[in-house]
């Protein structure tokens, strides 16, 4: 049957109008909210929702212990790196705290999220919800952003640490509101992949395993496919070839301009082959760490003391390293040591490893892949989330009960 | 009573499978407005998986429900609004008071903040868990847990009321509250489903009774002997022997393998006979309707299973 879904969309907001019948009487078909089985979240929905699953999940005493250990462990360890590290400008102390604040968001939001659904059928506290006016989109999203709300808890408590981290990173507000936002949509995101997992499985255990396995997935099992791909990436054959005097004697070394013609020229050459990493580096564009250091700002690595930069410091790293795998395999430089010396120079291209390192760090900031991904995961998990929300059940988590 | 008025709830023919479980093979009933149905039958029989098609949280595999003149396959939320629903399943908010718990619902059902509170506030006194308004649920103990659960499926002041298993759990005291509260419910109008084990029970709150077994609700035959059961009393005198000889002499029959129980068909000739007893000598200490009607039917159904 299909009826069901013809009738949502003429179904007006279950919250508004027919409150209350009064006590004493049966409700009339009046006062009936609309016909059809609406699934739409509505404003008030959701914050009602949202309310009760904020007050049911208060943090246990237990739960506040945890919660202290974990904003107690990212200030101790800013704290001391902030105290440790020299100089005027330092940007790692804020990566440190910003990268802590967003594990702790990603282990804690899932796990709240993953037992959500599943853990309050489990105790049969959802059904009863479920034949109230609140519809599955207002559950789903209730659910998400009280989980959410509950993960961001250590981010928020670590501002002082990150206020004074970020007053001597060299970073704008506007660099760190944005390296802000993109923690907080991936903890989000994160939180919705564990809601997903909460309406598909039957079991807590089975939900809270596969989120945390699938956030492993997408940090560490990019890095993976991408490190295991190489051997089947197309790659470029280049031929390098050096050349050398062969001096013998320390005259000959101390005075080469003097007894370069004397000498014989030595010639090395050797062929390699470099992976076209370029051809593979939207892959680590997916990871979510990625997508972070790609919001955070640019730093030139030969520049950055003039252009008032602390030194390039994790984010930056991973820019540039993906950015060299964005560039893909380099240039083959050859050396003639033998032309240098007669030409008078010392060294030949020898700034080409720096401008190298330049070029990958200065690569334009792209985020893009890696937030579609988290787009992508957030609908998904949200459109999972509520379809497994809606009642009447046509299908059960298996080997559960309505409840 | 529903006289000629549409039954609030009907249902016809409804099926459903889970996997390759029939849980609920053929099961018709109604339940009509102002009166107390029981659904009552073995473990496993489909009671529960045929309340929650009824109530609008499964759906069934084929079959026809009206839940106040609403389908639940295309109205499903008109249905849930009519009905208040008790699930067999204890389930609370461990951490959130009572009287929190059902103002949350009343908000849930869209009821104003202040309404929902009053209405959380008349709730508790009517369950008698006033006095837990504001201690979190994880304190009450089994059976107020249950209360709590009743409470919470009258929140919105429903048409149609499903109790799964209501009294279990229950202390005596508070069953005897639950059936006044239930034929309450009933004066009020309300259409009222409940499912029980506690057969002695429900024989003194149930108007119908629907018998379930293997998926199936079995039909008329049961209810006739569900109405057989009900006329018969169970006599105790201080000549058991001397008063059979006597009924026997009357020509009325007399079951006394155990104790003694006669059939008469209704109180009118209840009160008759009681009289003539009487009025021939005998010293009768005992005299009421013998065990429960359908608790007798349910065994004589099981029986016939067997």
């Amino acid at each position: 049957m299909t009826a069901v879904d013809e009738h949502e969309g003429a179904a007006p907001d279950p919250h508004g109008g027919g409150a209350g019948a009064s006590p004493a009487t049966a409700s009339s078909p009046a006062e009936r909210p609309g016909r059809g089985n609406p699934w739409r979240p509505s404003l008030k929905g959701i914050a009602l929702a949202t309310r009760i699953e904020l007050l049911r999940r208060r943090p246990s005493p237990k739960g506040r212990i945890f919660y202290g250990a974990a904003v107690g462990s990212v200030l101790v360890l800013s704290g001391v790196v902030a105290w440790q590290a020299s100089g005027d400008l330092t940007s790692t102390p804020l990566e440190l705290t910003l990268i802590l604040a967003l594990a702790a968001g990603m282990l804690i939001g899932p796990s709240l999220s993953a037992t959500s659904i599943n853990g309050d059928s489990t105790e049969g506290v959802l059904a009863p919800l479920q034949m109230t006016r609140l519809t599955a989109g207002d559950l789903a999203l209730g659910k998400l952003l009280a989980a959410w709300a509950y993960s961001l808890a250590v981010l928020v408590t670590t501002v002082p640490v990150l206020a004074y981290a970020f007053s001597r990173s060299g970073w704008t507000v506007g660099e760190l509101a944005i390296v802000l936002a993109a923690i907080v949509l991936a903890v989000l995101v994160a939180t919705a992949i564990g809601l997903a997992w909460s309406a598909l499985a039957a079991r807590a255990v089975a939900s809270v395993s596969l989120a945390h396995l699938t956030t492993a997935f997408l940090l560490v099992g990019t890095l993976l496919v991408y490190f295991f791909i190489q051997p089947l990436l197309p790659s470029v054959t280049q031929t390098v070839t050096n050349r050398w005097p062969a001096f013998e004697t320390d005259e000959q070394w101390q005075n080469p301009e003097e007894f370069i013609d004397e000498v014989e020229c030595i010639e090395d050459s050797w062929t390699y082959t470099s992976p076209r990493t370029e051809l593979a580096a939207w892959i680590l564009l997916l990871n979510p760490a990625v997508m972070l250091a790609e919001t955070a700002p640019v730093i030139d690595p030969l520049t950055w003391e003039e252009d008032g930069r602390a030194a390039p410091g994790a984010f930056s790293g991973i820019h540039q390293a993906v950015g060299s795998a964005r560039l893909g395999p380099e240039e083959a430089r050859s050396y003639d040591e033998c032309a240098a010396i007669a030409s008078g120079g010392i060294d030949v291209g020898g700034d080409s490893w720096a401008q190298r390192q330049q070029e990958s760090a200065l690569m334009e900031r792209s985020p893009w892949l890696g937030l579609a991904v988290q787009a992508l995961l957030l609908a998904g998990s949200l459109v999972i989330a509520i379809r497994r929300l809606r009642v009447p059940y046509r299908t059960l988590r298996g080997g559960t009960r309505v409840a | 009573m529903g006289d000629g008025a549409e039954p609030a709830v009907q249902a016809r023919d409804v099926a459903r499978a889970f996997g390759d479980v029939q849980a609920v093979a053929a099961a018709s009933l109604e339940v009509r407005r102002g009166t107390v149905t029981a659904l009552i039958g073995p473990n496993g029989c489909g009671k529960t998986t045929l309340m929650l098609m009824l109530a609008g949280l499964l759906r069934p595999d084929s079959g026809e429900i009206r839940v106040e003149g609403a389908d639940p396959r295309t109205d499903a939320a008109a249905v849930r609004d009519a009905i208040g629903w008790m699930p067999d399943q204890l389930g609370t908010w461990d951490n959130v008071t009572c009287a929190q718990t059902l103002a949350l619902v009343g908000r849930a059902y869209g009821l104003a903040r202040a309404q929902a509170r009053e209405r959380a506030a008349t709730l508790l006194d009517l369950v008698h868990l006033g006095e837990f308004a504001d201690r979190p649920a994880r304190v009450l103990s089994r059976g107020q847990k249950q209360r709590l659960s009743l409470a919470r499926a009258l929140v919105n002041d429903p048409a149609v009321v499903l109790l799964d298993e209501p009294a279990n759990g229950l202390d005596p005291r508070s069953r005897v509250e639950l059936r006044h509260l239930v034929r309450d419910l009933a004066a009020h109008g309300r259409a009222v489903l409940i499912s029980s084990h506690v057969l002695s029970e429900l024989d003194e709150m149930v108007d119908d009774a629907v018998f379930m077994s293997k998926g199936r609700t079995l039909g008329d035959e049961v209810a006739q002997e569900v109405a057989r059961a009900r006329a018969r009393y169970r006599i105790g005198s201080m000549d058991d022997a001397a008063l059979a000889a006597d009924l026997r002499a009357a020509r009325v029959e007399v079951d006394d393998r155990d104790g003694l129980v006669v059939s008469l068909s209704g109180e009118e000739e209840a009160a008759a006979a009681l009289a003539w007893m009487i009025g021939q000598g005998h010293r009768i200490h005992r005299f009421a309707p013998a065990g429960s009607a359908l608790e007798q039917t349910y065994m004589a159904m099981e029986e016939e299973r067997r």
